[in-house]
């Protein structure tokens, strides 16, 4: 009952610091929130595509006797001039190479494609020596790569059209006709026309695109990409705060220590392993409410699918002991609440550094490693399991090792404790 | 004058003092600008990886279908893609172990439907979240749109010769622009280059080294974190009743804050000229490729850190509030100001944002110095938008210090 009405009177002095609401509740949802809107809306849909600002230097010219109407430059850059990429490109004309370098330069553009002035008549004469240039601010990955995916896929485009006419030719030649030159504009429009319908597809009409890429976790229903980034990133966050709100509940010990409630505690019959499991339970109290009402939160404002309710309650578990533990001991080396805030805000980001918690919705090898001795790099492998849909069966050994990680911790925290309250 | 500096020095002193503290300011951001470097190098070297050989899970529910094997043809043959037979029960197990990066799902009488013109969708299960799985689905985007483009070069090639519904021409003719495709590489028809002042520069977008993203991301983050102590510095005088007893001299209010703002910015110009050092000899980031224009940037960063500090630190009431504020700060001014991922991945208003906050200009200055290679005058605005901050900053904090209840 002692051990109740302690962890009972920190949790009551939990709810009072604004420091703790802070850290437990709104920084991890701020964050998320921010990195959030930086892609996606509060809706849900899927990302929408960059801004991008890119300029476009034109210096194609049609050869005298080729059968186009235009050179291919035109295309080019009339697809990033083209009404239907004005909301995420921003193109703009300029005269020649220098002066769209220059533009690049200043970052007034962030990507430039620079269209040769024999490009047409190079790629109808097979020479593949003359190629477009596309410019790019070395900042930037994203922008560059769409430009250039935009780019090839319209000289696919092309190339689809020299290949059916060469093969409109080689069967006319096996069944022992002639091409009519009538014929080939209409064919060339009939081809034309169902590329850019299979490109439409393939890029706005998922139900009628040729190929469709469905995430595992769903098993052949469609998600949002933009949820499952949330889902890993707000894990990572969790996580993190987790520890740090557990490290912090754990403070009060400090702070009555230097205040001197805790030596008149001590003077009371009551048992010191008391006094400690009391507040370790406060802190576990804490860790979960935090847990529980930051995991709702993000269902209701994120729509972040936490996946199956077992293996929800096994991560959310195995985190709580292991942030418990940590806590435990962590605080059981610090001497003053002056030292607590850059110890634990340095211990607790370097391990979540090297757990992969700031980089969670990607898998990176080295952290991967690392995290097979953190607390924390085995919570996040319990969630990564656990949003991939995996049953309970999955979580048992993550769990296990948590409890076990969790108990050594929190044992050696107690025993120091014990040893410096003595 | 004087007393600004006698005050800057006390506080020096002060915090100097403080051991444990002093070795987080440095220690942390040197392991942490490791750590991030290593995590950008492990991300270039699984790109790597992916573009030798992503292993992509194969299941044909449709194994007698020529264009299905066509497809399969087509993607053993890429230089990018393993492919792995799978059944369609081994599928989630293999992507799940990590064996397959994702899995192509052939439907049932898949080749019988898109040669008879009607729609039938190829599934890629993968996961699109990451960049594995963004990979593979370019990687198979294109062998699937060569399938069909030569799919309908058939169909309009048969409609010419008068054998719409001649499964042998259709055949030949598919056979034929299947192979006009394997030849075919409108890829090689278009070049990237960097727009970075060395001709010879031949890099990737970290200037050919992964730090010189890792370093001045981190470098600016943690100057954020020394907020810590700069806010800290007014709670501590309020607790020992010093500044109160400041008050009471000749000293006015924004001489105080100009004193202790001076002695953070010490602090956080030490710490950051620290970080450049090690990043210009440990990691190899040239920072002193333009060592005048890393001198305004870092300087004016540190000025504008400081300035933030004491601002919080006449906002706040105890040690506990600063910490929160300052990380509240760190973790607001580091992912609005592109030192986490780039502003470029940002949305409309979010990016737009991005672009005034002081934590971008302090990375837009460094990295036009470090990836963009450009000379001074790329320094000059980031340092000029540097500075505006920490005046504003200043200036409020000399407000809010006149409003305190001390």
């Amino acid at each position: 009952m002692k051990i109740l009405d302690i962890a009972f009177k920190d949790l009551v002095r939990s709810t009072r610091s604004l420091f703790l609401i802070g850290m437990a509740f709104a920084a991890p949802l701020l964050i998320v929130a921010l990195i959030y809107f930086s892609f996606g809306s509060i809706a849900g849909e899927e990302v929408t595509t960059l801004d991008i600002s890119m300029g476009v230097v034109n210096l194609d010219v049609l050869p005298e006797d080729a059968l186009l109407e235009a050179p291919l430059g035109d295309n080019i850059r009339s697809m990033f001039f083209d009404e239907s990429v004005e909301s995420w490109i921003t193109a703009s004309d300029y005269p020649d190479e220098a002066a769209a370098r220059a533009a690049v330069d200043a970052q007034e553009i962030g990507v430039a494609v620079i269209i040769p002035k024999t490009f047409t008549e190079d790629y109808l004469a097979g020479n593949k020596d003359t190629a477009i240039t596309i410019l790019q601010d070395p900042i930037l990955t994203v922008a560059p790569t769409l430009v250039r995916d935009m780019v090839t896929s319209l000289l696919d485009g092309v190339a689809g059209g020299g290949i059916a006419f060469n093969v409109l030719n080689e069967r006319l030649e096996a069944n022992g006709q002639m091409l009519d030159p009538a014929d080939i504009p209409t064919f060339f429009e009939r081809y034309a026309n169902w590329y850019a319908d299979f490109q439409r597809a393939m890029f706005h009409s998922p139900e009628k695109a040729a190929l469709v890429a469905t995430s595992p976790v769903s098993k052949g229903e469609q998600t949002s990409s933009t949820q499952g980034i949330f889902a890993m990133v707000l894990s990572g966050q969790l996580i993190f705060f987790s520890f740090f709100t557990g490290s912090y509940s754990m403070m009060s010990i400090l702070q009555e220590s230097e205040e001197g409630t805790l030596a008149r505690l001590f003077t009371t019959p009551t048992d010191r392993m008391t006094i400690l499991a009391g507040k370790f339970l406060s802190v576990l109290f804490t860790v979960i409410i935090q847990g529980v009402v930051l995991m709702v939160a993000s269902y209701y404002i994120f729509g972040v699918n936490w996946g199956k309710t077992g293996s929800f309650t096994l991560s959310l578990l195995g985190q709580m002991f292991a942030s418990v533990g940590l806590a435990a001991l962590l605080v059981s080396f610090i001497q003053t609440t002056k030292q607590a805030g850059l110890i634990f805000g340095g211990a607790l980001t370097t391990l979540g550094m090297v757990s992969g918690l700031f980089t969670s919705n990607i898998s990176i090898k080295a952290f991967d490693i690392i995290g097979n001795f953190t607390p924390q790099g085995w919570v996040l492998k319990a969630w990564r399991l656990t949003l991939a849909g995996n049953p309970v069966s999955e979580l048992i050994v993550p769990f296990l090792v948590l409890v076990a990680m969790g108990s050594v911790m929190f044992v050696i925290g107690a025993m120091l404790f014990r040893r410096r309250f003595a | 004058m004087m007393r600004i500096i006698d005050l800057a020095l006390k506080d020096l002193s002060q915090i100097f003092r403080d051991k444990r503290s002093l070795l987080f300011l440095v220690a942390m951001p040197v392991a942490f600008t490791f750590f991030m470097g290593f995590a950008y190098q492990s991300g270039k070297d699984s790109e790597t990886i992916i573009d030798a050989r992503i292993p992509l899970g194969w299941v044909n529910n449709d194994p007698d279908g020529a264009v299905s094997q066509t497809l399969f043809e087509m993607l053993s043959e890429s230089d990018s893609v393993k492919v792995v037979e799978l059944t369609p029960d081994a599928v989630d197990e293999s992507i799940r172990k990590g064996e397959v990066a994702g899995a192509l799902i052939v439907p049932v009488g898949y080749s019988e439907q898109v040669t008879a013109g009607k729609d039938a969708q190829l599934n890629l299960i993968t996961d699109t979240n990451t960049a594995r799985g963004q990979s593979l689905y370019q990687l198979v985007r294109t062998p699937v749109t060569q399938l069909m483009s030569a799919l309908e070069v058939a169909s309009l090639s048969a409609d010419m010769v008068d054998k719409p519904n001649d499964a042998s021409e259709l055949n030949k003719a598919f056979a034929s622009a299947s192979q006009a495709w394997s030849e075919a590489d409108s890829a090689s028809l278009v070049q990237v280059e960097l727009a970075v002042s060395e001709d010879d520069f031949q890099g990737d977008w970290f200037g050919d080294n992964p730090y010189n993203q890792a370093s001045p991301g981190i470098l600016v983050q943690f100057a954020i974190m020394g907020l810590v102590s700069s806010g800290q510095i007014l709670v501590q005088e309020r607790k020992t009743r010093t500044l109160q007893r400041m008050m009471s001299t000749s000293m006015r209010s924004w001489e105080i804050i100009a004193g202790h703002a001076l002695a953070m910015f010490g602090v956080v110009f030490i710490q950051v000229a620290l970080l450049v050092v090690f990043g210009q000899l440990v990691l190899s980031v040239d920072y002193l490729s333009n060592p005048l224009g890393t001198l305004l940037v870092s300087a004016a960063l540190s000025m504008w850190v400081a300035a933030m500090g004491m601002l919080i630190g006449t906002i706040v009431k105890d040690d506990s509030q600063v910490i929160l504020f300052a990380l509240m700060a760190m973790f607001v001014f580091s992912a609005l100001g592109g030192t986490w991922f780039p502003l470029e991945v940002s949305r409309g208003g979010f990016a737009a944002l991005g672009k005034v906050m002081p934590s971008y200009w302090a990375m837009n200055g460094y990295q036009n110095i470090l990836i963009r290679g450009l000379g001074l005058e790329s320094a000059w605005m980031p340092t000029l938008a540097l500075l505006a901050y920490a005046l504003g900053f200043f200036v409020l904090a000399v407000w809010r210090f006149r409003k305190m209840d001390v």
